[in-house]
């Protein structure tokens, strides 16, 4: 761990203020101290925000709001989330383990960095901790890496369980920046394609912070469900997952939402196998019809290529499961 | 009050309290002023030389002492030997890079932030060349290891006329062969490897987790120069060894030697990812067995060859097939053949039940497989090859009970419901299968002595240099001590993990309480002629004159006509705070005469989800005939946990080797899956009652690590049974089971 | 240990631009891999104080915090280095090696104390940030010579084997008991997942638990 100063934020304008180029936002810290005794993140700086008023958890005319600061565990129980959006629940119960969920905030869960182990490898190339250093993944350790949304630069998995179940619900994130200014950015569009520049892992700027996420309403996510699949039972990230809501009327699907993990190298959303869906009675040979869908583009490396049918499988059974 | 196998009880572990109040006190717990922080610099490639290490920035760091490497070593002497140093080479003393993350160098600061710090600023130029890293490669120039336990590493027992195995296979109504592949895989006891050492004078205390006190002074005297007389190892509390704490790694000879220099206690603690490279582990194996049948299931020949991966640094690599398929069986043709393939990796060593553990994967599961393709229930075949003779050697066996091991299971576990189709059970989403195989391990005894010391408090002291690895060996010295003298458990006073103590070899190869056992006894014994003798010499005693013959022990007390009293009773009398004796036993006369094994059967029950693949182990049971047991509470956890251990062995664990780097990819307990709580189903165990008297006065042959063998083919099995699909490359993962 | 005296002690005041970073380089030849074993950056010190070492705090740039930790209810005054964990603070700092150092990267839950009564790993916890919160570890479970019921229970039920991990064990169920997710083995189960034993005492870890569940003797 490289020494850095330490400086305990008392309001969010003083956060902001104190923040600069080599700076750090500490908050469960599950991530940042990680990453920075492994020296993958350097920070000289690091701003404790666990003091800011980010918390709450509430249901206006927008929908469901989460405040950044607010711990897994505490939303994961929260009744507004389990009743409203079963599928937040599960996603984040069976994220990580109990400990690191009273840890780890919702802003930090989104903000949690690859899983990759040459990224996390300081002795190894990535061209994400390194940019042009290369990408030993393609032809090297990749089991657990992405099949969709990858490029020769990177094929790390995006690993946030909670942002995928986000993503199935067109979920926002509010930021906020120096002065005050804020704006709010669909989940969907706020994590980048690793492309050439994998170092850009998301469209946050230079002293941004995440303030809340914003679920927009949706009655029907109470039928919902997120199926995560591990080589362990627990305490593990995913080798696949999906995030499932359904509104069926008469054993037909009026609509739909289905996105991934542990497929792809952000939360993937799956429009097609949507649409595949909607309006079809919720049959297995229907979903297993639309989870073809799932796997359009997919690029298969020399140690995943199992995940092309695992992701199509777990779709069905995440979807055979909320029909009940 | 020996010579008879003493009862089973079921006592707390006499260690518990320390445990559950986090009183005691491991290798990196032990409170040493002024203690110096050392930090592990470790190589980043696999093979060549280190050319130069710039440490400049490292010595400028704050806090920091010294900065060692091999062109500033500290001083060893010796060359390392795979049995003591766990390969064959000392730390620092030359450049060359044997295999990536070997250690290079150690920074020690005053803290530990600080010296962690200061070693990422130390930056290495290596010449580096292309490491052998691959089994598969290495297959074609794998070599014969040499002798193994004795005997040849190709070895062959035939039929009268037979003239070779192939022929013997030929000849069989059936033949079946299958290739059976697993990755290395680390001990990852939880408990990373730590050393402290403090001089005094010229004396080395060196607080370290071992199992053996004994080999680690060995280990740590010859590499400092000093005797062994200068050198204590103090090991109370080990957090897990299987088998890992038994070599002497760099670590402890790096922390003696710096703080030797340095005029300070250092502490190096290996961070977790270190313990991957610096440590041991198990080699990888591929491994064929070819097994010849008649129709029946009368098993006639039997070819087992195993490739294990070595170091060419040296190490104890993994004999397969000479621990199993060399007498599970009763074939009248055995082939085994045992071979190595040298590459530049780390050492491997032993890892619980060594041998039998990848060895039984292979068999087992071409029994399975013989029995599904002779259509025959595989608990039967198994019963119709039960050896009853050690082959080759027709000498029996000194009390095997395998049969009623796979009665008793079969029973516990509803084995005759099953229906023998693959395939055939569906519990909603997912598919069910069960699976049997065979445990075995070896009884295995090593000189072992105890001190029994009376004390005039009223309490005895038990001690013995072995250790307690969560094995219970605290609580059997004073369950075994406490029933030699005919006094309560809470009255003993054991003492174990300090090569000061009584000599023994220490805790390794199931073997601690059967050599430890046996001395407890023949301490006590000692001990009470002890008092005795200063009973009727002492002019004070009450007793002083009384014929020694007359005296009779009894509970505390020593009893003549007309005299009882107790011994804090004598001991005061006659002015002594302490009486004392040692005792020692060894392997006794009938070692040789028969053999000595335990052996146990596992019944699985598996479940496999039908969409997505994933293996869930849902039930098992498993049943033990390790003779006599001493303490039923801890000898159930062991095989529990011995089960737990096949599980990983089964379904999660492989340390992912790069074959172009030699790197371990998954060095962290992240990434190297260990099973946790929710991976474990209830685990029924039952221990048959059968004390084997020939192997020791005890009964008892040890249970560590017989718990382990045969389970992931058990697993495997039940895995076959569930989905119809056979996986002969552990682990077996979901992407091996997705249609 | 004397709180306020620590080694690592530095003055405070110092700034945090001392310290210039040059990128490594990692070169490849012919043949040849010439790797690095910190490819990150080589730092140089911009200034040194005579005899070329710099004083501790200048050429690290670190800014010692002065905290108050309060730990099983009694309050120790340190000067720690905004590196150290509340780990290594418990166990370097304040002689308390209960809690242990399994893997140092929150995948184990060898650590796991409690934090104003929650769970959590201590190994990921900056020290200076649960200054003036209440931290719970194994040491301050018991009431003198009385164990804590789950405590008991773990004694009871064999629940350990090398007892590495049980200190973590311990205060993972304590939480969990609280938490009151223990409705069914397979609930205990999932809740101690967290914590790693690899000497395999889960299930009467899950044992114990469900006895104090049962009991209500925890509360």
């Amino acid at each position: 761990m490289r020494p850095f100063a330490y400086a305990a934020a008392r309001s969010l304008p003083q956060a902001l203020e104190q923040v600069g180029a080599d700076s750090a936002y500490l908050a469960g810290g599950t991530t940042l101290v990680d990453l920075m005794k492994l020296e993958v993140l350097t920070p000289r700086r690091v701003v404790d925000i666990n003091g800011l008023p980010l918390r709450g958890v509430w249901v206006d005319r927008d929908g469901l709001h989460l405040g950044a600061l607010e711990r897994m565990s505490d939303v994961a129980a929260h009744q507004l989330v389990a009743d409203g959006y079963p599928l937040l629940s599960q996603a984040l119960c069976q994220s990580a383990s109990a400990q690191l969920r009273n840890m780890a905030s919702i802003g930090g869960n989104l903000l949690q960095r690859v899983r990759c182990g040459y990224y996390r490898d300081t002795a190894s190339p990535c061209n994400r901790r390194e940019p042009g250093t290369g990408c030993p993944a393609v032809h090297g350790e990749n089991r657990g890496h992405a099949i969709l949304g990858t490029s020769d630069s990177c094929v790390a998995t995006h690993p946030s369980d909670l942002a995928v179940a986000l993503v199935a619900l067109d979920a926002s994130v509010r930021l906020v920046r120096r002065g005050g200014a804020t704006r709010a950015v669909r989940l969907a569009d706020f994590y980048r394609l690793p492309g050439d520049t994998p170092h850009l892992e998301h469209d946050l700027r230079p002293g941004e912070l995440i303030t809340r996420v914003t679920v927009p309403p949706l009655a029907w996510a109470r039928r919902s469900t997120y199926l995560k699949i591990r080589d362990r039972r627990s305490y593990e990230f995913a080798l696949a997952s999906a995030a499932v809501a359904l509104d069926l009327a008469g054993g037909r699907i009026r609509d739909v939402r289905v996105a991934v993990g542990g497929v792809g190298t952000r939360p993937w959303r799956l429009p097609a196998v949507e649409a595949a869906l909607r309006g079809r009675p919720l049959r297995v040979e229907v979903a297993e019809a639309a989870a073809e869908r799932a796997v359009d583009g997919a690029r298969p490396l020399s140690q995943n290529g199992f995940k092309t049918t695992l992701v199509r499988r777990v779709i069905v059974r995440a979807l055979m499961r909320v029909a009940g | 009050m020996s010579g008879s196998a003493p009862r089973t009880v079921s006592v707390s572990r006499v260690d518990g309290r320390l445990k559950v109040t986090g009183a005691a006190r491991y290798a990196a717990d032990q409170p040493v002023d002024r203690v110096a922080h050392g930090y592990l610099l470790l190589s980043t490639v696999a093979r060549g030389t280190v050319r130069a290490m710039d440490v400049a920035a490292a010595e400028r760091a704050p806090g920091v002492l010294a900065v060692f490497t091999p062109f500033r070593p500290v001083e060893l002497h010796g060359t390392g030997n795979p049995f003591s140093v766990g390969h064959r080479w000392l730390p620092l003393q030359d450049t060359e890079v044997r295999y990536y993350g070997q250690v290079i160098g150690l920074v020690v600061a005053e803290t530990f932030e600080q010296a962690r710090d200061a070693a990422a600023l130390v930056r290495a130029e290596y010449d580096a060349h292309p490491p052998a890293a691959s089994l598969p490669d290495g297959i074609p120039g794998a070599t014969d290891p040499g002798p193994i336990m004795g005997e040849p590493a190709r070895l062959e027992f035939l039929a009268p006329g037979v003239e070779s195995i192939e022929a013997a296979l030929a000849a069989s109504e059936v033949t079946l062969s299958g290739r059976y592949t697993q990755p290395i895989k680390h001990h990852c006891a939880m408990e990373p490897h730590a050393a402290t050492a403090e001089w005094q004078d010229d004396g080395l205390t060196l607080y370290t987790g071992t199992q053996s006190a004994t080999l680690t002074v060995g280990a740590v005297a010859a590499a400092l120069g000093v005797a062994p007389t200068q050198v204590r190892v103090v090991s109370p509390h080990v957090g897990g060894g299987f088998g890992n704490k038994i070599a002497t790694w760099a670590h402890p000879l790096l922390a003696a030697a710096a703080a030797r220099v340095l005029g300070r206690p250092v502490k190096v603690v290996l961070t977790r990812e270190q313990t991957f490279t610096v440590t041991g582990h198990r080699s990888g194996l591929a491994q064929t067995v070819t097994l010849g049948a008649r129709r029946d299931g009368t098993l006639v020949a039997v070819r087992h060859e195993a490739y294990a991966t070595q170091s060419a640094s040296g190490g104890t690599f993994e004999a397969a097939a000479h621990t199993t398929s060399r007498y599970l069986y009763r074939a009248e043709n055995i082939h085994l053949d045992q071979r190595i393939v040298t590459l530049d990796i780390p050492p491997p060593t032993w890892m619980r039940a060594p041998g039998q553990e990848s060895g039984s994967f292979a068999l087992e599961t071409a029994l399975d497989e013989l029995a599904v393709e002779l259509g025959i229930d595989p608990v039967t075949l198994r019963l119709r090859n039960d050896a009853t003779v050690y082959p080759g050697r027709n000498v029996p066996w000194s009390s095997k009970h395998l049969a009623e091991c796979y009665e008793v299971g079969a029973r516990r576990f509803g084995w005759d419901r099953r229906d023998p189709v693959p395939r055939s059970t569906i519990d909603g989403d997912w598919l069910v299968g069960t699976g049997v195989a065979t445990a075995n391990y070896p009884g295995e005894r090593f000189p072992a002595s105890v001190r029994i010391r009376f004390r005039a408090d009223g309490t005895v002291g038990v001690d013995s240099a072995t250790a307690d690895l969560g094995t219970g060996m605290w609580t059997v010295l004073a369950v075994l001590g406490a029933e030699s003298l005919g006094l309560p458990v809470d009255r003993i006073r054991p003492d174990l993990g300090d090569s000061t103590l009584a000599p023994n070899i220490g805790a390794f190869g199931s073997g601690a309480t059967a050599s430890t056992g046996p001395a407890v006894a023949a301490a006590a014994r000692a001990a009470i002629a002890e008092l005795v003798r200063v009973a009727v010499t002492h002019e004070d005693s009450p007793l002083y004159g009384v014929p020694a013959e007359e005296i009779d022990y009894d509970h505390g007390r020593l009893v003549a006509p007309g005299v009882r009293i107790g011994f804090p009773a004598l001991l005061g009398a006659v002015g002594l705070d302490t009486v004392e004796a040692t005792g020692s036993a060894g392997p006794g006369p009938d070692h040789g005469r028969y053999a000595f094994t335990s052996f146990g059967a596992h019944f699985c029950e598996v479940r496999v989800n039908r969409w997505t693949g994933e293996p869930r182990v849902s039930r098992i049971t498993t049943v033990i005939d390790a003779g006599a047991i001493i303490n039923a509470t801890t000898a159930r956890s062991q095989i529990v946990g011995g089960v737990i251990f096949g599980i990983g062995q089964a379904l999660l664990e492989g340390s992912r080797l790069e074959p172009a780097t030699g790197r371990i990819a998954n060095a962290n307990l992240a990434d190297y899956l260990l099973p946790v709580n929710a991976d474990v189903p209830p685990i029924d165990v039952h221990f048959l009652d059968h004390p084997d008297t020939l192997f020791n006065p005890l009964g008892a042959r040890g249970i560590g690590e017989i718990g382990t063998v045969g389970v992931a083919a058990a697993i495997g099995n039940a895995v076959y049974h569930a989905t119809g699909r056979r996986v002969r490359d552990l682990p077996i993962t979901l992407d091996k089971l997705l249609d | 240990m004397t709180p306020g005296s620590e080694p690592d002690a530095t003055p405070a005041g110092a700034g945090l631009s001392r310290r210039g970073v040059l990128r490594g380089t990692a070169v490849a030849s012919a043949g040849l891999a010439v790797g690095t074993a910190a490819p990150g950056a080589v730092p140089t010190p911009a200034t040194a104080a005579p005899g070329g070492v710099a004083p501790a705090s200048e050429a690290a740039g670190v800014r010692p915090v002065d905290l108050r930790l309060t730990v099983n209810g009694r309050t120790a005054r340190l000067r720690l280095d905004p590196r150290v964990t509340l780990l290594d603070a418990l166990r370097e700092r304040l002689g308390l090696t209960g809690t242990k150092k399994g893997c140092d990267r929150g995948q184990c839950g060898a650590c796991t104390v409690h934090v104003d009564g929650r769970r959590v790993l201590a190994c990921l916890t900056l020290a200076v940030t649960v200054a003036d919160r209440r931290v719970t570890t194994i040491e301050g479970l018991s009431e003198g010579d009385r164990l804590h019921p789950v405590q008991r229970a773990f004694l009871d039920h064999d629940a350990f084997q090398c007892g590495f991990c049980t200190p973590g064990q311990i205060m993972s169920a304590v939480a969990l008991l609280a938490e009151g997710h223990t409705g069914s083995d397979d609930e205990i189960r999932e809740q101690m997942s967290g914590n790693i034993c690899r000497c395999g005492a889960y299930e009467n870890i899950v044992a114990a638990i469900r006895t104090v569940a049962r009991t209500g003797a925890a509360r």
